[in-house]
């Protein structure tokens, strides 16, 4: 029994691991501390598992328990903060439609967005992954109107940093 | 178009280049022991009430003699009656906030559940600390009432006090209980400065941005 619920949470996590992997980039600036939080978020994940009742997608469940990891029971390592050994982040943009400014602009967006408090990165990041205000809301805990207030105010920001 | 609208369609339609792990490598990671900071907070809380428990077992022989024949006795095991009554109920309420923490609740409710668990320890050391000192300032006041019969009994008890004359006795006495006072509660202030600094910085801030945003 233990082992079938080892085998379908790694086959899970196998398939979904893109979600937690964007978090961790989010979240951290170099890639030891990147696989440390992977590595924590896994734990927590599968120590939550057996009272996953299959009642949501496994997604959705995931981005709850990835996101508390990240912003609440994650111990950032002093190193963290200090360094920065890889690139805010790479996108495969295919040379077809490649384009240096769209880049560009992309990089800074995206560099804009990590510079938020975390509790900020989170909204973004669910709206950056298409979620609805309502299940941003049910994941924050705060209200669908006050996260859509949010969501606003953050976005204002961002053109700022981008068009100063 | 805005840029984050702009980042969100790329977001979707662009792979990010994220690392892969295997299957194996996911099985490994089941393996490892977690390091959350739920985790800390329980194994400091846990040793902050072993510690507060079992400190209350080393009262030295001697001024347990002191404090009866002082005729403290029956208003002692009053104290630590009500004293252990109130650490089972912290106890309880403890045990009863830790098992709240779910890592599946809303990042809001989450953080709530772990700052009231700490705030039952932290106000089960206040308790402690301000019944120390209050078990402190009682006493004293009352042995300062008695203090040639004290006198009698610190001589017989402690051979350093009996080199002491009578007169200078009352200031030496009363002083070093003073110092020994300040020095506990210094020291445990400087404990929870270092304990809430480390642990519990990040939450508070992240905690007061999401409160920010229901108002």
């Amino acid at each position: 029994m233990n082992k079938e619920l080892e085998h379908s949470f790694v086959k899970e996590l196998e398939t979904n691991q893109n979600i937690v992997h964007k978090i961790c980039r989010l979240y951290t600036n170099n890639s030891h501390a990147h696989n440390d939080l992977f590595q924590e978020i896994t734990i927590q994940l599968w120590k939550a598992y057996p009272k996953f009742r299959g009642d949501s997608k496994f997604s959705t469940w995931m981005y709850r328990v990835a996101l508390n990891t990240a912003i609440t029971l994650y111990r950032k390592s002093k190193r963290t903060v200090a360094t920065q050994d890889f690139e805010a982040v790479s996108f495969k943009i295919s040379s077809v439609e490649y384009d240096d400014t769209v880049e560009e602009q992309l990089k800074l967006m995206y560099a804009a967005v990590k510079s938020l408090n975390d509790i900020d990165k989170a909204l973004v990041f669910l709206y950056l992954e298409d979620k609805s205000y309502r299940e941003i809301s049910e994941t924050l805990g705060i209200s669908e109107v006050n996260s859509r207030v949010k969501m606003n105010r953050i976005k204002g920001k961002l053109r700022t940093v981008l068009n100063p | 178009m805005d840029h984050l609208d702009l980042l969100k369609q790329k977001w979707q339609s662009v792979e990010q280049e994220l690392p892969q792990l295997s299957y194996g490598d996911i099985h490994q990671m089941l393996l490892k022991k977690s390091s959350s900071i739920v985790k800390w907070i329980f194994l400091i809380s846990i040793g902050e009430l072993l510690f507060w428990t079992i400190l209350t077992f080393f009262v030295p022989e001697s001024s347990k003699i002191i404090n009866d024949s002082m005729g403290l006795k029956t208003t002692f095991i009053i104290v630590n009656v009500l004293h252990y009554t109130i650490f089972t109920v912290f106890i309880y309420l403890f045990y009863k906030n830790y098992q709240s923490i779910a890592v599946t609740d809303t990042i809001k409710d989450l953080m709530e559940n772990i700052l009231s668990t700490r705030k039952t320890v932290k106000n089960f050391v206040i308790y402690n600390v301000s019944a120390s000192v209050l078990l402190l300032i009682g006493v004293n006041l009352f042995y300062y009432t008695k203090k040639e019969q004290l006198y009698t009994l610190m001589a017989e008890n402690y051979e350093g006090y009996g080199t002491i004359a009578k007169e200078s006795f009352t200031s030496v006495f009363f002083i070093s209980q003073l110092l020994f006072g300040v020095l506990l509660v210094g020291l445990i202030l400087l404990f929870y400065r270092i304990i809430y600094g480390i642990l519990l910085k990040r939450l508070q801030h992240n905690y007061t941005e999401l409160e920010k945003m229901e108002t």
